[in-house]
């Protein structure tokens, strides 16, 4: 390695970086507010024939990959009967669990369909349409781990995936002394609640069922409800038109039971009364 | 596609990128000495050690170099745990990128040991000098000399590399920045900016590993040597 070359390559890095920092500056100026962004987003899905939906396979029963690597679950299936409502055809675009909004507002779906629970901190970046189902979020682990409350994970090391709705409620209640650590998706937060390397982990209760009826020897038990939510579709801040026909198609199929039949078929229990929103 | 990019939420998180990126190096160069240590060693019993050695080490590059990386760290983290090894996420990303980088190591330096004339081998055995001797004062040095631009180039596939073990819960630059673009939904913003910190860390590594050579293999160094490079 040359001293030139070593100068050369760093100021070439130097360079790109200001290069693009300039960029980026020149798109701040001419930007303009996000609420006109995304105008006509419906019309598009219908001339194109063609609406994008995020699918999240980690995540059972709400998005799991079946025996030929296909994705499936509730949330599939509802994104299904969304392309089939609209008449189009149904492009499925795979995210992690950290991906499901960064994709849907980079624009590469046009609507998140992936167990998102309505929160004040997602509503302030997407706009949900009315829920389509309810969860239950839990801390679980194993028999020989003695939680009972938020109280008793002081001094455990709990595992949680980031970007959920556990990561968004577990830290609050969770007392200063437990040591949080976080995962980029669902299947390694299990992996490392079954191999003990966590003493328990926050999940959605399917999630936690799924596992222990999996697992048999790993005896794992919900320790505690966290929180019930209620999740829905999410679109881009400013496609008010997409918001509306989401809002109308919840009505419709809570009305003739076809939300109520998917939930019920992958989790296997009655879907709860769902609020208006 | 219209955005409006939101820098300040990102200077608000700096201190945590920071820690962030402070483990990323702790961990690049804590791998290097182990992984460089362990590469030594079984170059030296690659190219000088007895035959079954040799195959051992052999294998064992083979299997490291040929396997991925993540699937290396899911072994050490999720699996040992079953046979009763069970470590913290960060000395496991210590001793998967140590393992990993060893491998890598290995073949370069053996590569250089290999590039040492024979005649100068001789020579020291010809003075008396043992095997390990040899190796150590007549070897090692001209072998290093020869490889070091290529290990520099694989220390920052390694600190680069690192950006894995965020998937095994190791808090280093890419998870806590994650952590953050999941939190405040700002992944544009956050994921340019680490970008530009990895940058920074691999030109930085790059100017240190340069000087160390400099200070190492050039400074006084004869004049008259110069028509060996």
């Amino acid at each position: 390695m040359k001293r030139r070359e070593m100068i050369g390559a760093a100021m070439t890095g130097a360079a790109g970086l200001a290069a693009a920092a300039a960029i980026v500056n020149t798109a701040q100026a001419q930007t303009p507010p996000p609420a006109v962004a995304g105008v006509g987003t419906l019309d598009r899905i219908i001339k194109d024939k063609k609406i994008r939906v995020t699918a999240e396979v980690t995540s059972p029963p709400f998005g799991i990959l079946d025996r030929s690597n296909q994705p499936d679950g509730s949330e599939i299936a509802t994104a299904r009967q969304l392309a089939k409502d609209l008449g189009v055809e149904l492009e499925l675009v795979q995210v992690t669990a950290p991906q499901r909004i960064p994709a849907l507002l980079a624009g590469r779906a046009d609507v998140a369909i992936s167990s998102l629970s309505i929160t004040f901190d997602r509503a302030k970046t997407v706009m949900f349409a009315p829920p389509h189902g309810a969860l239950s979020i839990v801390i679980a682990g194993a028999k020989r781990v003695n939680i009972k409350s938020a109280s008793d994970m002081a001094g455990k090391k709990i595992g949680l995936t980031r970007a959920t709705l556990e990561e968004a409620t577990v830290p609050g209640i969770a007392p200063s002394s437990a040591q949080i650590v976080f995962f980029d998706d669902i299947a390694a937060t299990l992996q490392a609640m079954i191999s003990g390397q966590v003493d328990a982990a926050g999940m959605s209760a399917f999630a936690a069922k799924s596992v222990a009826d999996r697992n048999p020897k790993a005896e794992i038990e919900n320790k505690f409800t966290v929180r019930t939510a209620y999740y829905g579709a999410a679109v881009r801040p400013g496609d008010f038109d997409l918001l509306q026909f989401l809002r109308t198609w919840v009505f419709l199929n809570k009305h003739n039971g076809v939300l109520a039949s998917i939930y019920q078929k992958y989790t296997e229990v009655p879907l709860v009364e769902l609020p208006v929103m | 596609m219209k955005y409006v990019f939101q820098f300040g939420i990102v200077w608000d998180h700096l201190p945590q990128l920071i820690n962030g990126a402070w483990l990323t190096l702790r961990l690049s160069f804590g791998a290097f000495a182990l992984g460089f240590a362990l590469a030594l060693l079984l170059a030296f019993l690659r190219t000088s050690g007895p035959k079954p050695a040799r195959v051992a080490v052999a294998a064992y590059v083979e299997v490291i170099r040929n396997t991925p990386f993540l699937v290396q760290l899911f072994i050490i983290y999720f699996s040992l745990p079953a046979i009763g090894i069970r470590m913290e996420a960060v000395t496991a990303a210590l001793i998967g990128m140590s393992i990993n980088f060893s491998g890598y190591a290995t073949e370069i330096v053996r590569s250089g040991i290999e590039s040492v004339p024979r005649s100068q081998i001789e020579a020291g055995q010809s003075m008396g000098f043992d095997r390990m001797q040899i190796f150590r004062h007549i070897v090692l040095f001209p072998a290093l000399r020869t490889v070091y631009p290529a290990l520099a180039s694989q220390f920052i596939l390694l600190m680069l590399g690192s950006s894995i073990v965020a998937a095994i819960s190791a808090e280093e630059l890419t998870a806590v920045t994650n952590s953050l673009q999941s939190t405040t939904f700002r992944s544009f913003e956050f994921y340019f900016v680490a970008t530009g910190m990895y940058l920074a860390m691999a030109l930085g590594a790059r100017l240190l590993l340069h000087a160390f050579y400099w200070a190492v293999f050039e400074r006084g160094r004869p004049a008259a040597a110069g028509w060996a490079r």
